[in-house]
């Protein structure tokens, strides 16, 4: 494998060249800070840039467009990483030794015709497609609490801090939905490409020269560098009393949903010890937490934890049943108390190492994950796949203990079902 | 070994019977770090009634036992819980059950020889008590319960419920909550006696491995495990009708979802070995109701979808095809596939351009480990077989016989369910 960064003024260019995988994989990312009140226009944007274009002036047309550059892929996301929004551009295409010549070439100029050749006219963009793109996602809103397990996780961060970007919804709000019309997205549009930091990730059996040439000459930017902010969120303090939120639903199963801070970490500490305790304590089937409240009280089915590390928090989650709620809560008390007083073997230590480096190993095989790792590295500044297997080797005991002594329980949302309760 | 080379895929399989009838498929990768084990038996949920092997009569076991049972291969004797044997080596492990299959798989980069042997062995040792079994019925409710809150679920099992008169998948996989609650050690070991033996089972191992290391552990392990008698599966006689034609039914849910299920009797459809078949009903769903159908272009722009997904399920003289929408107005989009449904015709452009698409996905599957464990295990589970030329026969799909398939579809034997919200009750009563 190997890594080239070429800084073309506008953005920079990152090309990984592995024989390990027969399609190409193209990121293209347009970040900036994230403000709540445009996730929602931004995820409008996302949908209708899949919708259809300047010259393919129809989702179908699209479509059909990608099926012919041998089933090429082309998708859209958006996600928050720290105090950032990304729009990711993702195009997945088999390599032309399976295909025919220049056609990832073509797929090349179909991506750069989707982001900058949208369906615009007049400054505006087509009412009637935005108007199917704006109620499908008035629906998806509309549907949020059909699905409990993330229902429950959005009320929990909505009770937890409401100022804070960790607890913004990345699907939207209805609210901000009703303020779009053509016009104001097509502005949107405009800023986002002329002021949004942009980094593109191309990986596979490539040419790097050719790559050069090629997004030369399809990806021409003119993007005005703005200042940047702190990809880490602030470290709060945790609440002195935990907050303990609760709402019915009508479902039979009870969703817990709870958020610790993680406050006063070093970088060192939330990149290794921490990684290591939330496996030790909640991360897999073999957690503290699985054996606790699952294997040994039968509490539930599911239970997990998992770091959001820029947010400095550890988010708890479980199905249970209403009647247990106090049993579980105390028992992942308890696993959190062990975790502070060193209730925890060498060999929990060991494996939770191994499970790491085999993640590290795994990695390299997912087009998508090397790239998250090379844009970590670029964006935030974290070490190499060498350097973290090296370093999380040398993690101690305690360590561990003195990250679990800087976790605290902050929020509990349980979002109760009641619907046996009618019966 | 028996090699297989998988043609215009660069790939090669091989594959191996045991004497016991144990099937053995390696697909070993040079450029991979990472492997892949599963370990299955051709038993799931669909099989609740039939006679024990040395018993004289036939027996119906509770609902969802191969699913609990699943769950209680992760006990064992000597306490070790198989997820923590898996986990020193840095491996992930799991299991899951269909309505047709049972797998148990370990997954990961180190240790492949105790690995393998050790997945064998948790496998082949059952390890059930009074109060193990007990302790799982929580867990399990709570699994059961998780599902049974989601709507797309509750409306498919309701559909299931209305296609079938009698079959087993007219069930959930899991079963329900008062079955489950009368399962015993007992029933276990009469299912696990019977449907874990190795001329039931096979092995699939994908990535890099030593295969010569590979099959000399499995000999070891599995080779002189004896094959019991086989036990009798009592034939269910399922009618051709649907069981009940239309349903409607309110719930919580604030975006209605309609679910659509067509049955129709295989040998109906024409003779074609299966997976032809198979090819050719996907084929004609993905171009009628595909991404780049003209359905889905003239749905969307009258916006009547949100989610739409098609799929087919095969039973023994059945296929059913399953139409599974979330729209605000379910009505309309019902009255829309009816009309798709009249006057079948595909064009050739369309089944060219699919084949290529098809192909093109044939070979970026290759090339991920998961997606071939999941297509090698689908094969082998439906058709008995690795399929040497899937690339080959996709391309040979012409446009004479699938619109005389099209055209023998009977899309009018349907269920049709719809999921309203609740106060839609309150204006049909006005």
């Amino acid at each position: 494998m190997k890594y080239t960064k070429k800084d073309l003024g506008s953005y920079q260019l990152h090309m990984i060249k592995t024989k390990k995988f027969k399609t190409i994989t193209v990121r293209v990312m347009f970040r900036s800070p994230i403000v709540k009140e445009d996730i929602t226009m931004r995820n409008i944007l996302c949908d209708m840039f899949m919708q259809s274009s300047e010259k393919y002036d129809s989702k179908r047309k699209l479509t059909i467009q990608a099926q012919e550059l041998y089933a090429a892929d082309f998708q859209t996301s958006n996600t928050r990483l720290g105090n950032y929004m990304n729009t990711n551009f993702y195009l997945t295409v088999l390599n032309d030794k399976y295909t025919e010549e220049k056609n990832f070439e073509k797929a090349v100029e179909f991506l750069s015709e989707i982001i900058f050749h949208p369906d615009v006219k007049e400054k505006k963009f087509d009412s009637q497609k935005l108007d199917i793109v704006k109620s499908s996602c008035r629906s998806a809103l509309n549907a949020l609490k059909e699905d409990s397990s993330n229902y429950s996780l959005v009320r929990m961060f909505e009770a937890f801090d409401k100022n804070s970007s960790a607890s913004y919804r990345m699907m939207g709000y209805i609210e901000d939905l009703d303020k779009i019309n053509e016009e104001n997205l097509y502005q949107y549009y405009e800023k986002m490409i002329q002021t949004n930091l942009v980094d593109i990730f191309v990986i596979g059996e490539i040419n790097e020269k050719k790559v050069l040439e090629l997004f030369k000459k399809y990806f021409k930017l003119k993007t005005l560098k703005k200042k940047r902010v702190p990809y880490l969120l602030p470290d709060k303090k945790p609440r002195s009393k935990r907050l303990i939120v609760k709402e019915t639903s009508d479902t039979q199963q009870s969703k817990l949903a709870i958020a610790c801070r993680c406050h006063g970490l070093s970088d060192y500490e939330r990149n290794y010890p921490l990684t290591l305790y939330n496996v030790i304590f909640g991360g897999g089937s073999d957690s503290k937490l699985f054996k606790e409240v699952r294997e040994k009280h039968s509490l539930c089915y599911t239970i997990h934890s998992v770091p959001n590390k820029l947010d400095h928090l550890i988010l708890i989650r479980a199905g249970i049943d209403k009647s247990n709620y106090k049993k579980t809560v105390d028992l992942i008390e308890k696993s959190l108390n062990d975790m502070r007083k060193g209730k925890f073997s060498d060999n929990d230590i060991k494996i939770a190492k191994e499970y790491y480096e085999t993640a590290l190993e795994e990695l390299e095989e997912s087009e998508k994950r090397i790239i998250d790792n090379y844009l970590m590295m670029e964006l935030i500044g974290t070490d190499t796949i060498e350097e973290k297997r090296k370093k999380m080797q040398k993690v101690k005991k305690e360590e561990i203990i003195k990250v679990a002594k800087k976790i605290k329980m902050d929020t509990v949302f349980c979002l109760e079902g009641v619907k046996n309760e009618r019966n | 070994m028996k090699e297989i080379n998988l043609k215009g895929l660069e790939q090669e399989v091989y594959q191996e019977t045991l004497e016991n009838g144990l099937d053995i498929i390696f697909v070993p990768y040079k450029d991979k770090k990472n492997y892949f084990i599963s370990y299955a038996t051709r038993y799931g949920s669909e099989i609740t009634t039939f006679q024990p092997a040395g018993e004289k009569k036939s027996r119906k076991v509770p609902d969802g036992i191969a699913h609990f049972l699943e769950h209680k291969m992760f006990e064992q004797e000597d306490g070790i819980d198989p997820f923590t044997y898996f986990s020193e080596s840095g491996t992930g492990s799991n299991a899951s059950t269909s309505f047709d299959s049972t797998q148990y798989i370990c997954y990961g980069t180190k240790n492949f020889k105790e690995n393998l042997k050790y997945l064998l062995n948790f496998v082949n040792q059952p390890y059930y008590t009074d109060e193990n079994v007990e302790k799982e019925k929580g867990i399990i409710a709570e699994e059961l319960k998780m599902y049974e809150d989601i709507p797309e679920f509750a409306l498919e099992m309701k559909l299931r419920e209305n296609i079938y008169h009698v079959h087993p998948r007219r069930i959930d996989i899991g079963g329900t909550i008062p079955e489950i609650m009368k399962i015993t050690k007992e029933d276990l070991y009469t299912c696990y006696n019977n449907f874990y033996s190795p001329n039931n089972m096979y092995l699939l191992i994908v990535g890099k491995f030593n295969m010569k290391e590979a099959l000399k552990i499995i000999k070891e392990e599995v080779g002189n495990i004896p094959n019991r008698k086989e036990a009798k599966i009592t034939k269910i006689k399922e009618p051709k009708t649907v069981r009940k034609k239309e349903e409607i039914i309110h719930s919580s849910v604030n975006v209605p979802k309609i679910g659509l299920g067509v049955k129709l009797l295989t040998k109906d459809l024409g003779e074609y070995d299966s997976l032809t078949l198979d090819l050719y009903l996907s084929m004609i769903t993905t171009i009628l109701f595909g991404s780049s159908s003209i359905f889905r272009e003239n749905v969307r722009n009258k916006k009547l979808i949100n989610n739409f997904y098609t799929e087919w399920e095969s039973i023994e003289e059945y296929k059913v095809l399953y139409i599974m929408a979330s729209s605000e107005n379910p009505k309309v989009l019902l009255e829309e596939i009816k009309e798709q449904f009249k006057n079948v015709v595909i064009e050739k452009e369309a089944l060219e351009r699919m084949k290529k698409v098809w192909i093109a996905n044939e070979v970026k599957m290759i090339d991920d480990i998961d997606s071939t464990v999941h297509n090698i295990y689908d094969d082998f589970l439906r058709y008995h077989k690795v399929i040497p030329n899937k690339v080959e026969q996709i391309r040979n799909l012409n446009l004479r016989e699938i619109n005389k398939i099209a055209s023998k579809i009977d899309f009018s034997n349907m269920a049709v369910v719809q999921l309203l919200p609740q106060e839609k009750i309150k204006n049909e009563k006005k």
